[in-house]
C-alpha cells in the first residue's frame, strides 16, 4: 500500500509540475530563510556561553543618567577603581579584574608596529576562564612583564605556538622594555564581546593616576558558586556612598556616584546589554534587533506554509475522484489520511533537502556580511539535525493535516456519480482567502519595513552631520609621548604640505570612540553640568568646515585663547595649573553647550564666563570664557544624541585632521606619512579616509539593515510564488463561470478585471491591517536614533501600491489565458 | 434572421480530421421553432455553436441578421451575441456562487443597462418563468427543473431575437421536460426564434420544424402541418 501511495504521492506531483516546483521550491526558499535567521538569532544569543564559569561571571557597567534630560547611557567600561572596593564589601564576590586595552608599540624584525592588548590584574584569568595552551593561567601575569598570548598571536608572532619564555620588545616612552610570554591560550571564539590577542599585567601607577571619575577600561567579577548578583546590585547604592568620596566642586559637594550607577551583567548578556563597547570589530547588538530577525523567520516560514496548505486546499478537489476511487476499493479513512499526510511530508522532506543546500551556499557569503562566522553544523552540540528534523515533521504535518482531513470527508458516490472532479471541500476557500489576506499584511508589512528602514540608512548617511566628511584624513596617535610635546609643530608643517587646504589638532573627530567630559559651574545654579570638554588647535574650525554663529573662532595669536600646559615635572605643572585656573581660557561652545548654559540666542553667550573644574577639585575652577559659538556637529552614530560641547585649546590633541584639496589624496596621505617619519621614527603612522570611517560606523547598521530588507524581499517573493499557484488554480476552478459569462457577452477585460478584483480585495484588506502595525513598529524602530526621518504615508502608500501590482502581476497572466479561451471549451470542462 | 450556404466545421489535430459540419445550407426565418435532431456525434452541438457565434465555420457563409458574419473578429461576436441571442444548455450552467437572481441578471451585466432597469426586468422574467420566489437560492438549493428555468430566465431577460437551446431537457425528468416546452412554445408564441438541439422526438414536437442530422449534414428537413 505503501508503494500505490509513493507513486500516487509522486506521479500527483509529476502531472502538475508548476505546483511541484511551486510547492517544493517556495517551501525551500522559505525554509532555507527561516533556518539561516534562527541560526543568525541562535548565534546572537549564545555570545560568551563558551567561557568556562560563564554563569557566574560578570561584568561591572557604568550607567550615566543625565540630570537635565533624564537619558540614560550604558557603557561596558567602567572605572577601575571600583574593582578592588567591591571585592572587599562583598563577600559573594571571588574575584574581582581590571582590564584596560591598550596600544603599545612593539618592535618587530626591528620596524615598530602596534599591537592591541589588555592591561590586566594577575587574577585575570581566574574570572575569564579562557582555556590556556600554555602556562598556569593563575600565575601568568604574576610579573609586571608577563604576556600571555593567544594561539594565533603566537604564531603570527613566533610561527609556532610553543612559545614559553621567548620574549618581545615593548617601547614605552622611548624605552625598550622586553615582555616574557609566560602563557598561550585558545583564541576567543568570534561570538566573545571580548576581543584580545595580547594580555600583559596593569601597570599599578597608571591605574592609581585614574581613580573615580576615570573610566579607564572595563571590571569583571567572579562571583562565588550560588551568589546571586541581585543581592550585590541591590547593595550598591549604600557602597556608592561608602566607597566614593564627594569633592568639593565650586562650592557644591559632588559625589561620582550622584551622575553615575553601576550594575552587573552577565557575560553572556553583555552582547545584547544595549551598553556601548568601543571595539569596532565586535559591535554590540541589541534584544529588538534580534527578536526582529527571529520574527522575520517566523514569518517567512509561516507564508511558505501558508502556500503549502492554500495550493493543498486548492488543488484538493482535483484528487477528489482519486480518493473516491481508493475508498471504492476499500480504502479507510484513516489510511487515506496517512496517504496524504505522508505525501505532505515527501514534499516538505524535498523541500528541506534543497533548503539545506541553499542554506549551505548562502551562509558563508551572509555571515561574512553581518561579521560573524554562522556555520551550519549537523551534529555535535551546536548541531540542528535534531531541529532541522522537528522543523521538517511540523512543516509536512501541518501543510498536510487540513487537506488530509477535507479530502478525505468526500462521499465517493456523489463525486463519482456527479462526474465532478472539481469539487471544492467546503470551508477551503474561506480558509485560503485567510491565508491570501494574512500573507499579503505580513508582505506589504515588509515592505513598508524595509522602505522605511532603507530610508533611515542613507539620512544616516547623506544627513549633514555639521562638519565637512569629504576630503579629510585623519592621522591617529598625536597623544603619543613622542608627538605631544611637539604637536603644534607638526601641525603647522603638516599646513605646509602640498594639496593640504588646512590641517588641526583635534580631541574630537569623525566617528571617535573617545569621550571627554568635564562639568562647569554656572552662575545662579545649584548643580554643576556636565558638557564635552575637548582640546582643538585653532585651525580646527576651518579644517572641518564647522559653520561659526556667533563672536569668533579661537586664534593662535591670542594669549587667553591658549591653555597650554608644559609637560613638566610634576611640581611644576602644579604651578602651570594653578597660573591657568587665576587667569581662566577662552572657549568656542557649539549652541546645544550654549543653550545648555542658558542662552537660546548664540549672540547672547558672547563673553559670558563660567567655571569648569578641569585640574581636579582641589585646584579649584578655572573660569572660561566664551568667545564663539558653532553649529552642532554629530561626530557619533545617529543613534546618539549630539553632545553638548566645549572646544578650548590644550595644545594636547589625539588626532591630526587634514583637510586636502588634492585631486591625489594618496599624494597627500604619502607627504604626511614622511612628516611622521621625520619627527616621530618610533610611532607608526596611521591614517584614515574620516568618510571611510564614517561608513564604517553604520557598516553594521547597513548590514543588518540590507539583510533584513533582502529577507523581506525574500518573504514577499515566496508570498507571490504561493500566490501565482493560486491564480493558477483559481482561474482553472473558474473557467465554467468565465465560460458562462463569456457567452453572455462578457469581453477579455471584463474577464481580467473579474479575476484580477478577486485578488485585490485582499490586498485592500491586507494594507488596512499591515499599515497600523507597521507605524507602530516603524514607529519605535525610528526612536533608537537621535535624528531620525520623519514617518511619512509614502511609504505606506508605496507599499499597498507594490502589493497591488505583485497581485495583478502575478493573476493577470492566467486571468488572460484563461479570459481568451473559446467558452465551448470552458463549458465542456464540466 | 439566419442563412448557411455551404459551411463546414472541420477540427484538425496533427494526425486527424474530423469534418463535423459538411456544407450544410440552412435557412431559419424570424419567429421559427426549429428543432434539430441526429444520433450523438452528427454535428448537432457544433452547429448550434456556429449558429451561436460560439465556433466559427472553416468555410462557407453564414448571415446573420442580414449581414455576413463568418470570419468576423472574436470582439465582433461577442457583441452580437450578446446583443442577439441567447442560451440555454442540456446542464443548466449556472454559477453555483451567485444567486438565483444575480445568475439571471448576470446576461444584463455586460449591456449597458442602469441598475435600477437590470432589477426591474430581471424581477419581471423571473415572475413570468415562476422562480421569483426563490430569487435569493443558491442553484445548489434548487431542483433541475427549477435550475433549468433560471437558466430560460437567464437567456430570455436580454430580450433576444434567437433563443439556442442545446437538449433543454436532457437532464430533467418528464414532468419537468414537459414544462420547459411549453415554456419554450410560449417564448417562441411571443415572437422569439428558438432552435434546439434534443433527442426526444417528443419534444422536437414542439417545433415547427425539425431538421435530421447525419454525419455533419443535414438529412431531411420535416415542417410540422400547420
Amino acid at each position: 500500500m505503501w508503494r500505490s501511495n509513493l507513486i500516487a504521492g509522486i506521479r500527483a506531483l509529476q502531472k502538475n509540475r508548476t505546483y511541484a516546483f511551486i510547492n517544493i521550491f517556495g517551501l525551500a526558499i522559505g525554509l532555507a530563510a527561516c533556518i539561516v535567521l534562527l541560526l543568525y538569532v541562535r548565534y546572537e544569543l549564545t555570545y560568551d556561553d563558551w567561557l568556562k564559569d560563564a554563569d557566574r561571571t560578570y561584568q561591572v557597567q557604568l550607567i550615566h543618567t543625565d540630570p537635565e534630560t533624564g537619558i540614560r547611557t550604558i557603557q561596558q567600561g567602567s572605572e577601575g577603581a571600583a574593582a578592588a572596593p567591591l571585592a572587599k564589601d562583598f563577600p559573594q564576590i571571588e574575584a574581582a579584574v581590571r582590564a584596560d586595552s591598550e596600544r603599545p608599540v612593539f618592535l618587530r624584525r626591528g620596524e615598530p608596529v602596534f599591537a592591541d592588548m589588555l592591561a590586566a590584574d594577575p587574577a585575570f584569568f581566574q574570572v575569564i576562564s579562557v582555556p590556556f595552551l600554555r602556562g598556569d593561567p593563575r600565575h601568568a601575569l604574576d610579573q609586571a612583564n608577563s604576556l600571555v598570548m593567544s594561539r594565533s598571536e603566537a604564531i603570527k608572532q613566533f610561527g609556532t605556538d610553543d612559545v614559553i619564555g621567548r620574549t618581545i620588545t615593548r617601547i614605552v616612552r622611548g624605552e625598550k622594555v622586553e615582555l616574557r610570554v609566560t602563557g598561550v591560550f585558545e583564541d576567543l571564539p568570534r561570538h566573545s564581546h571580548m576581543n584580545f590577542g595580547l594580555v600583559t599585567r596593569i601597570n599599578p601607577q597608571d591605574a592609581a593616576d585614574c581613580s573615580w571619575g576615570c573610566v579607564n577600561g572595563f571590571v569583571y567579577l567572579k562571583l562565588r558558586p550560588g551568589a546571586s548578583p541581585d543581592a550585590i546590585t541591590a547593595g550598591l547604592p549604600a557602597w556608592e556612598k561608602r566607597n566614593i568620596p564627594a569633592v568639593n566642586v565650586g562650592g557644591a559637594m559632588v559625589s561620582e556616584g550622584d551622575a553615575f550607577d553601576w550594575r552587573l551583567v552577565n557575560v553572556r548578556d553583555v552582547h545584547l546589554s544595549g551598553a556601548t563597547g568601543d571595539d569596532p570589530a565586535r559591535p554590540d547588538n541589541d534584544r529588538t534587533t534580534v527578536a526582529t530577525f527571529g520574527v522575520v523567520a517566523l514569518l517567512i516560514l509561516g507564508i511558505a506554509v501558508a502556500n503549502f496548505v492554500n495550493l493543498a486546499t486548492a488543488r484538493a478537489g482535483q484528487r477528489a475522484r482519486e480518493v473516491a476511487l481508493r475508498k471504492l476499493a476499500g480504502a479507510a479513512r484513516a489510511q487515506l489520511i496517512r496517504q496524504f499526510l505522508g505525501e505532505s511530508l515527501l514534499i516538505a522532506g524535498l523541500a528541506m533537502l534543497v533548503a539545506l543546500a541553499l542554506a549551505e551556499l548562502s551562509i558563508p557569503y551572509i555571515a561574512a556580511y553581518l561579521g560573524t562566522d554562522l556555520h551550519l553544523a549537523y551534529l555535535g552540540g551546536d548541531g540542528i539535525l535534531l531541529p532541522i528534523i522537528g522543523l521538517w515533521l511540523v512543516v509536512g504535518l501541518l501543510g498536510g493535516l487540513y487537506p488530509a482531513f477535507y479530502l478525505t470527508r468526500f462521499q465517493p458516490g456523489a463525486i463519482l456519480r456527479s462526474n465532478r472532479s472539481a469539487a471544492e471541500p467546503p470551508g477551503t476557500g474561506r480558509l485560503r482567502a485567510v491565508l491570501v489576506v494574512a500573507q499579503f499584511a505580513v508582505s506589504i508589512g515588509l515592505i513598508i519595513c524595509t522602505l522605511v528602514v532603507y530610508a533611515q540608512i542613507q539620512f544616516a548617511r547623506s544627513t549633514d552631520a555639521g562638519f565637512r566628511r569629504d576630503g579629510i584624513i585623519l592621522v591617529a596617535n598625536m597623544d603619543r609621548k613622542q608627538l605631544a610635546t611637539q604637536s603644534d609643530a607638526v601641525i603647522a608643517e603638516a599646513n605646509r604640505l602640498p594639496g593640504v587646504a588646512s590641517a588641526a589638532g583635534t580631541g574630537i573627530w569623525p566617528a571617535s570612540g573617545q569621550v571627554l567630559n568635564a562639568s562647569f559651574q554656572v552662575p545662579g545654579r545649584a548643580k554643576p553640568i556636565t558638557l564635552g570638554w575637548y582640546s582643538v588647535s585653532p585651525q580646527f574650525f576651518d579644517t572641518l568646515g564647522i559653520r561659526l554663529l556667533a563672536g569668533r573662532t579661537l586664534s593662535p595669536d591670542r594669549e587667553r585663547d591658549m591653555m597650554r600646559l608644559p609637560l613638566l615635572r610634576p611640581e611644576e605643572t602644579r604651578d602651570a595649573q594653578a597660573a591657568l585656573v587665576e587667569r581662566g581660557t577662552n572657549v568656542v561652545v557649539n549652541r546645544l553647550a550654549a543653550k545648555q548654559l542658558g542662552y537660546d540666542d548664540p549672540q547672547a553667550a558672547i563673553g559670558k564666563t563660567v567655571r569648569v573644574n578641569t585640574f581636579g577639585a582641589d585646584m579649584g575652577l578655572m573660569p572660561v570664557t566664551i568667545v564663539g559659538v558653532v553649529e552642532d556637529s554629530r561626530f557619533r552614530s545617529l543613534r546618539e544624541a549630539v553632545e553638548p560641547t566645549v572646544f578650548y585649546n590644550g595644545s594636547y590633541y589625539s588626532r591630526l585632521a587634514v583637510h586636502y584639496d588634492s585631486a591625489d589624496p594618496e599624494a597627500v596621505r604619502h607627504e604626511l606619512e614622511r612628516l611622521w617619519k621625520r619627527v616621530a621614527a618610533d610611532v607608526p603612522f596611521e591614517a584614515d579616509y574620516a568618510d571611510a570611517k564614517v561608513a564604517e560606523m553604520y557598516r553594521v547598521d547597513r548590514a543588518r539593515g540590507l539583510s533584513f530588507a533582502g529577507f523581506a524581499g525574500l518573504a514577499v517573493a515566496v508570498a507571490c510564488l504561493g500566490l501565482f499557484g493560486l491564480a493558477a488554480f483559481t482561474a482553472e476552478r473558474r473557467t465554467k463561470e468565465i465560460g458562462i459569462r463569456k457567452v453572455f457577452g462578457a469581453s477579455i477585460a471584463d474577464i481580467v478585471r473579474l479575476l484580477v478584483w478577486q485578488f485585490t480585495k485582499p490586498v485592500v484588506v491586507a494594507n488596512l491591517i499591515a499599515w497600523p502595525v507597521a507605524w507602530w513598529l516603524m514607529r519605535s524602530w525610528l526612536n533608537q536614533f537621535d535624528a531620525r526621518i520623519a514617518l511619512t504615508p509614502g511609504p505606506f502608500v508605496l507599499a499597498g501600491l507594490i502589493a497591488f501590482a505583485i497581485a495583478i502581476g502575478t493573476v493577470a497572466g492566467h486571468a488572460i489565458r484563461v479570459a481568451r479561451t473559446n467558452p465551448i471549451h470552458a463549458l465542456r470542462y464540466e | 434572421m439566419l442563412s448557411m450556404r455551404e459551411l463546414s466545421r472541420v477540427y484538425r489535430t496533427d494526425t486527424v480530421e474530423t469534418t463535423a459540419l459538411d456544407r450544410i445550407d440552412l435557412d431559419i426565418a424570424d419567429g421559427e421553432f426549429v428543432a434539430i435532431m441526429g444520433p450523438s456525434g452528427c454535428g448537432k452541438s457544433t452547429l448550434l455553436n456556429v449558429i451561436g457565434m460560439l465556433d466559427s465555420p472553416s468555410s462557407g457563409s453564414y448571415v446573420f441578421n442580414g449581414g455576413e458574419v463568418a470570419g468576423l473578429p472574436e470582439a465582433k461576436l461577442a457583441d452580437i451575441r450578446k446583443k442577439h441571442i441567447g442560451f440555454i444548455f442540456q446542464s443548466f450552467n449556472l454559477i453555483d456562487e451567485l444567486s438565483v437572481r444575480e445568475n439571471v441578471e448576470l446576461a444584463l451585466l455586460y449591456h449597458d443597462i442602469p441598475s435600477s432597469e437590470r432589477k426591474q426586468r430581471v424581477e419581471a422574467v423571473m415572475d413570468k418563468v415562476g422562480i421569483a420566489h426563490r430569487a435569493k437560492h443558491r442553484p445548489s438549493q434548487l431542483s433541475g427543473g427549477q435550475q433549468q428555468r433560471v437558466a430560460v430566465a437567464r437567456a430570455v431577460v436580454g430580450e433576444p431575437k434567437l433563443i439556442l437551446a442545446d437538449e433543454p431537457t436532457g437532464n430533467l425528468d418528464t414532468q419537468h421536460g414537459e414544462e420547459v416546452m411549453r415554456m419554450l412554445q410560449k417564448l417562441n408564441a411571443e415572437g422569439s426564434t428558438i432552435v434546439m438541439v434534443t433527442h426526444s422526438p417528443a419534444h422536437a414536437d414542439y417545433a415547427g420544424r425539425v431538421v435530421n442530422m447525419l454525419d455533419g449534414k443535414v438529412l431531411v428537413e420535416r415542417r410540422r402541418a400547420a
